[in-house]
C-alpha cells in the first residue's frame, strides 16, 4: 500500500512538472515592449454630438534616426466617442501597437467638458481599469484639450510629457497645486470640500512672454497657472493666479516660492524665495461666535531689494529687514485674503474649511454640516502671518554710491 | 507523528491568521468603524488570545487528539461527528472560495489575461504538494515565507507614506466608540479561521509543560503581530485615500501598491508584492484544505492520496463555481460572517465550558 502510494505521488509530482513547464515558461498574455504604444496623456472635450466627448490620445513612438530609444515623438489620435473605453477601441484599431494604459501620466479636462457635463464618468475607466495609476495628473485645460495635447513645442517635448515635468518641477514654485487623480478622488469623496485642479493653457508669444516661434502666430509653449474650482465634477470658475497662490499657502501646500512686494508701496521693496513654510489652523471664539485662524510661519531669505538708495549701517540693516518681513507679511496676507474672498464668492468650499472645522470641532461640525454650502459664504476666516527672515543673502547694502564719491 | 516547535507554530500560526486579510480589511472595518476603522483591528484580534488559550489549555488536558475527537469524548458520538461534518463543510467550502479568490485578485490586478483557472491550477498543485509533505514542510514552508509576507507589507506601507492626505485621520472618535465594537465583529471571523485551524492542528503539537507556556506565548505573539500588521495597513490606506474611498477600493492595498513611486524612477513594484503575496494565499488555502483532511480522517477514518485528490477535486470545483469576484467576495464574507464566526466561537467556548464544569463536578 505504502509503495503503492509513493508510486502515486512521483506521478503526481511529475505531473505538476509537467504542467509547471507548460504554464511557467513565459507570462500569459505577455505583451513585448515593442509591441506596445505607451500612452502619456489623453484629453477630454466635447463631442459634436450630444453625449459624445472629443478624447485625445497621445502615444509616444521611437524617434527614427534618434540617438538612443528614449528620443520620442508623439503620435496622437482624437476620436469622439461616448466613454473612455470606446475611445481606447476606436483608437486600438488604427494604431499598429497595442495601446499601454499603464505609462499615461497627464489627464487634461478640456473646459467645455467642465463647464458644461462634468467628467467623473470619463474618469471611472481610469480608477478601475488595473493598467492605470492613481498617481497619474490631472490638469484643467483653458480651452481645449485636444489643442494642448496637439501642440508643437520649441523644446521639442511632448505636450505630455512637458506637462509632467511642469508639474514635477513644481514645487520649486508652488504657484498651482499638483493633482493626482487619487487625490481628487479623495478630495472628491469628502462631500464638503470643493476638489481645484490647475490649469493648463498654451502661450503664444506676447502673451506674458515673448520667444521666437517657428511659425508665426502659433503657440509653441505652454504655461501652468492659476486653478479650476470644481463643484463635485463641474467647473465653477477660475481662479486667479494670486488666489491660486493664497490657496497655496492656505492649503499648507508651499515648499519654495518666489516672493516680491513691488506691488505694495512701501520702499523699498524686496524679492525673497521661501526657504519653509508651515500653516496650520485652529478654532477659536471671537465675539461669542467661531472661527477659523490660519497661522502661517514661512522663512524667507531675502534675495532682492529695489530702491534702497543708501549704505546702511549694522542697526540699520536689521530694522530693514524686520520691516522686510512685515511687507511679506502683507502680501501673503493679501494673496490669502484674494482666496478666501474668492471662496466666498462662489459658495464652494475648495479651501477645505469644512473640514477643518470637522477635525478640530467634529460635534460642532454635525451642527453644520447640513447647510454648509450656506455656511461657507460667511464663516469667519482669520489669518496670522509670521515671517521670518534668516538672510538677505550676500550683501548687506544695496550697491549705491552714497557717499557722493566722484560726483564732483 | 510529526511533531512542529513552538516557533513553527508560532509562525504558522500567524500566517494562518494573516493569510490575505490585509486585503479585505481596511475596506471592511472602515465600512462600519469610518474613520476610526483602525483602531478596532487590534482589539478584535485579541479575542483570538482567549479562543487560542482556551484551546491549548484542552490540548493539556486531552494528549494527542484535535477538537474533533476531544468533542466525541465530551458531547458523545453523534454530537462530535455532527460537529466534525460541520466543521469538514465549512472549512472545506471556505478553503475553496479562498483559492478562487486567488484567482480574482490576480486577474483584476497584475495578470488580466490569465485563465482564472491557471490560478486555480497552479495554487491548488503548491497546496496540494505542501499537504502530501507533512505538517512539518507546510511549518518550514511558513517560517520561510511568513518573514518576506510581512517585509512586502512594511515596504508597501512604508513607501505609501508620501502619498498621505493631511488630517486623513481626524477627528478621532467622532462617532463614539460604538462603531469601533462593529469594526472589531468584521475582524473575529479572521480570529476564528485560525482557531479552526488550531483545532485540527492539536495532535502535532508536543504537549509537555515547557513547550505548552511556548505555545501560549505563541498564540499572542501571533495575533499581536498580525494585528499589528492589519492596523497599519488599515492605517495607511485611510491616511492616503480617506475613508470614503478605502471602504470603495475592493483591494485597497493592491492600488496603494501600484501607487508607489521611489524617486519617481522606481514603479510597478506591485507585481513584486503580489508575489510574495500568493505564498500567503497558498499558506492559508492549505491550512484549510488541511482541517478538510484532518475532519475526513477524524470523522470517517478517511486519509490517504486518494481522499486528498477528492478534496483537491472539490476545492477546485468550488472555485469554478465562483468566478464572478464580487458575487466570490460577498460569498467569503457570508461564510466568515455567519458560519466560521458562530460556528468556532460557540463551538470551543463550549468544550472549554464543558471541561471546566467536568472538572467541577469530578472535583466535588
Amino acid at each position: 500500500m505504502n509503495l503503492k502510494s509513493n508510486w502515486l505521488l512521483k506521478w503526481v509530482f511529475i505531473l505538476i512538472l509537467i504542467v509547471g513547464l507548460l504554464n511557467l515558461t513565459g507570462c500569459w498574455g505577455k505583451r513585448e515592449v515593442e509591441e506596445l504604444a505607451p500612452l502619456l496623456g489623453i484629453g477630454f472635450d466635447l463631442g459634436k454630438k450630444p453625449g459624445t466627448f472629443l478624447v485625445t490620445q497621445q502615444f509616444a513612438r521611437t524617434k527614427k534616426g534618434a540617438s538612443s530609444g528614449a528620443e520620442v515623438e508623439a503620435r496622437s489620435f482624437s476620436v469622439e466617442a461616448s466613454s473612455a473605453r470606446e475611445a481606447i477601441e476606436k483608437i486600438a484599431a488604427v494604431t499598429y501597437r497595442k495601446p499601454f494604459m499603464g505609462s499615461l501620466k497627464v489627464v487634461i479636462i478640456g473646459e467645455d467638458v467642465a463647464k458644461e457635463v462634468g467628467f467623473t464618468n470619463m474618469l471611472d475607466f481610469l480608477q478601475r481599469f488595473s493598467e492605470f495609476r492613481r498617481s497619474m495628473y490631472l490638469v484643467l485645460a483653458k480651452g481645449k484639450a485636444q489643442d494642448i495635447l496637439n501642440l508643437k513645442l520649441r523644446s521639442g517635448l511632448l505636450p505630455a510629457t512637458a506637462i509632467k515635468s511642469n508639474i514635477e518641477s513644481g514645487d520649486e514654485l508652488s504657484n498651482f497645486p499638483t493633482v493626482r487623480l487619487g487625490h481628487y478622488l479623495t478630495i472628491l469623496s469628502t462631500k464638503s470640500t470643493s476638489p481645484i485642479l490647475p490649469v493648463i493653457e498654451s502661450v503664444k508669444s506676447g502673451e506674458g512672454i515673448e520667444y521666437k516661434a517657428e511659425e508665426k502666430n502659433q503657440p509653441e509653449e505652454i504655461r501652468i497657472q492659476g486653478a479650476g474650482v470644481l463643484h463635485e465634477d463641474h467647473l465653477v470658475d477660475f481662479l486667479t493666479d494670486e488666489e491660486t497662490k493664497g490657496y497655496m499657502w492656505l492649503d499648507n501646500d508651499v515648499l519654495q516660492r518666489l516672493i516680491s512686494t513691488t506691488e505694495l508701496e512701501e520702499t523699498p521693496k524686496f524679492g525673497g524665495h521661501v526657504l519653509n513654510s508651515t500653516t496650520k489652523y485652529k478654532l477659536k471664539t471671537n465675539n461669542g461666535k467661531l472661527e477659523l485662524q490660519y497661522q502661517i510661519k514661512t522663512s524667507l531669505a531675502v534675495d532682492q531689494i529695489l530702491d534702497l538708495k543708501k549704505q546702511l549701517s549694522g542697526p540699520e540693516w536689521v530694522e530693514l529687514l524686520k520691516g522686510a518681513e512685515k511687507s511679506f507679511a502683507k502680501v501673503i496676507e493679501k494673496e490669502c485674503e484674494s482666496s478666501i474672498k474668492k471662496q466666498r464668492e462662489l459658495g464652494c468650499d475648495f479651501l477645505g474649511v469644512g473640514r477643518h472645522i470637522e477635525q478640530k470641532n467634529s460635534a460642532y461640525w454635525q451642527t453644520i454640516k447640513e447647510h454648509w454650502e450656506e455656511e461657507v459664504k460667511d464663516f469667519p476666516i482669520s489669518l496670522e502671518v509670521q515671517v521670518t527672515i534668516h538672510h538677505s543673502g550676500m550683501s548687506s547694502s544695496s550697491a549705491v554710491n552714497s557717499t557722493g564719491e566722484g560726483q564732483e | 507523528m510529526e511533531r512542529i516547535s513552538p516557533h513553527q507554530f508560532m509562525t504558522l500560526g500567524a500566517a494562518v491568521l494573516l493569510g490575505t486579510t490585509f486585503l479585505p480589511v481596511a475596506s471592511m472595518v472602515t465600512g462600519v468603524s469610518g474613520r476610526d476603522g483602525w483602531m478596532s483591528i487590534l482589539p478584535g484580534m485579541a479575542v483570538g488570545i482567549p479562543y487560542g488559550l482556551m484551546v491549548i489549555s484542552l490540548l493539556e488536558q486531552y494528549p494527542h487528539k484535535n477538537l474533533l475527537q476531544i468533542s466525541e469524548t465530551l458531547l458523545g458520538n453523534w454530537i462530535g461527528k455532527l460537529i466534525g461534518v460541520l466543521y469538514i463543510l465549512i472549512t472545506g467550502y471556505f478553503g475553496g472560495l479562498l483559492l478562487a479568490q486567488a484567482g480574482d485578485i490576480y486577474q483584476s490586478s497584475i495578470m488580466p489575461l490569465t485563465p482564472l483557472g491557471v490560478f486555480y491550477l497552479g495554487g491548488l498543485l503548491l497546496v496540494f504538494y505542501l499537504v502530501s509533505s507533512g505538517i512539518e514542510v507546510f511549518a518550514r514552508f511558513s517560517e520561510l515565507i511568513f518573514p518576506l509576507i510581512v517585509i512586502a507589507l512594511v515596504l508597501n506601507v512604508g513607501l505609501s507614506i508620501p502619498r498621505i492626505e493631511e488630517g486623513g485621520l481626524l477627528p478621532i472618535l467622532s462617532e463614539g466608540i460604538l462603531p469601533l465594537l462593529g469594526g472589531g465583529l468584521k475582524v473575529e471571523p479572521f480570529v476564528m479561521e485560525y482557531i479552526l485551524f488550531l483545532a485540527g492542528l492539536l495532535p502535532f503539537l508536543p504537549n509537555n509543560k515547557r513547550e505548552l507556556g511556548q505555545f501560549k506565548t505563541g498564540v499572542w505573539r501571533a495575533v499581536f503581530l498580525v494585528g499589528i500588521m492589519d492596523t497599519l495597513v488599515v492605517l495607511i490606506q485611510i491616511l492616503v485615500f480617506g475613508p470614503a474611498e478605502t471602504i470603495r477600493l475592493v483591494y485597497g492595498l493592491l492600488v496603494l501598491g501600484k501607487m508607489v513611486e521611489v524617486s519617481r524612477t522606481i514603479a510597478g513594484v506591485e507585481s513584486i508584492f503580489l508575489g510574495i503575496w500568493f505564498g500567503a494565499l497558498v499558506i492559508k488555502v492549505s491550512a484549510f484544505f488541511y482541517t478538510v483532511i484532518w475532519g475526513l480522517e477524524t470523522v470517517f477514518s478517511l486519509k490517504g492520496l486518494k481522499w486528498n485528490l477528492v478534496v483537491g477535486v472539490v476545492f477546485m470545483g468550488i472555485a469554478v463555481m465562483y468566478t464572478r469576484g464580487p458575487s466570490l467576495i460577498v460569498e467569503i464574507g457570508f461564510v466568515d460572517d455567519h458560519l466560521i464566526f458562530p460556528f468556532a466561537s460557540i463551538w470551543v467556548l463550549t468544550l472549554w465550558g464543558v471541561t471546566r464544569w467536568k472538572k467541577g463536578t469530578s472535583g466535588l
